[in-house]
């Protein structure tokens, strides 16, 4: 993916509010934005929902991205910030619920919904925290270095290594995955 | 040299890593009009920016003009006062003040207005 191309395209946005311009970003980059999104929620439907509310505010901050990393890398961090927000949101949604006397059973429908389309990589991600979840993502699905996942997760890199590298533990222990590798 | 390390500590995939690779690995999504979504919403964001807030403006002015007309009036005398302990120009600069008044009181409903009608 052409680097100077999106920071062109950042540019015509920041400078003329050119809609057109951040058409052809989304376009590039969607692709990468929801699959780690449905990654993250599991919830194909939701997790698109996510992604249009993540350009929404990248829409409204780029002029924040400093064009010092990729431009991939800021888009991922907005929509780890988009994620979590919106956790918290239905987090408190669910404390209502259960306040006036309903119980919430909006995450279990949300996986028994998707019940029959679990795969391996589902099981793998169920294992691991939210965190080490995404960082995971970045890493292994969307690629980004170390740094970038730094940048897009606010943390230091040795933790963003140290992160991986649990997760990569809790994997290995959890499938033994040295003896089924590719069974 | 120390990034050109650390990239090449990176690089340095076990099989794990390799397999974690594929497995995470997705086909890409079709944009299916996707993005054309979100290029609709925004410029219906900027066209509620640019056309509603002189219109919001030019409403909450009419609206607010009278019931501020006439607490500026009320206060009037009240102000002319205390005019000459405070400031002793002060009744020199009271029809500005009106307009203040009621500029920044127009300003708050329209911003109020345009909050609401982009939420």
């Amino acid at each position: 993916m052409a680097k100077g191309e999106d920071h062109e395209l950042v540019a015509r946005v920041v400078s003329a509010q050119d809609t057109q311009a951040f058409g052809e970003l989304i376009r590039r980059h969607q692709s990468h934005v929801r699959n780690f999104l449905r990654k993250l929620t599991g919830d194909f439907s939701a997790a698109d929902d996510l992604a249009q509310e993540c350009f929404m505010r990248a829409w409204d901050k780029l002029h924040t991205y400093s064009g010092s990393g990729s431009f991939i890398g800021w888009l991922l961090k907005v929509a780890y910030t988009t994620f979590l927000q919106s956790k918290r949101k239905s987090k408190r949604y669910a404390e209502i619920l259960e306040q006036v006397g309903h119980v919430s059973d909006l995450e279990s429908r949300t996986h028994a919904l998707q019940a029959d389309e679990v795969t391996d990589l589902d099981k793998f991600l169920a294992v691991l925290s939210e965190e080490e979840r995404a960082i995971m993502v970045m890493s292994y699905a969307c690629g980004l270095s170390h740094r970038e996942i730094s940048d897009a997760t606010s943390m230091p890199v040795g933790s963003v290594k140290s992160v991986i590298f649990r997760g990569k533990e809790k994997i290995r222990t959890s499938f033994d995955i040295k003896d089924h590798q590719h069974g | 040299m120390t990034s050109k390390i650390i990239n090449m500590a990176e690089r340095m995939k076990d099989e794990q890593d390799r397999l974690l690779e594929s497995m995470f690995e997705s086909s890409p999504i079709a944009d299916d009009g996707f993005s054309e979504t979100i290029v609709r919403r925004i410029r219906r964001k900027l066209w509620i920016r640019r056309v509603i807030m002189p219109t919001a403006v030019l409403l909450g002015g009419l609206v607010a003009y009278q019931p501020l007309a006439a607490l500026v009036k009320g206060l009037y005398p009240l102000l002319l006062s205390v005019q000459g302990d405070l400031v002793p120009s002060l009744s020199e600069s009271l029809p500005s003040l009106q307009l203040i008044i009621t500029g920044a009181l127009v300003l708050v409903v329209a911003l109020f207005s345009l909050n609401m009608i982009e939420d």
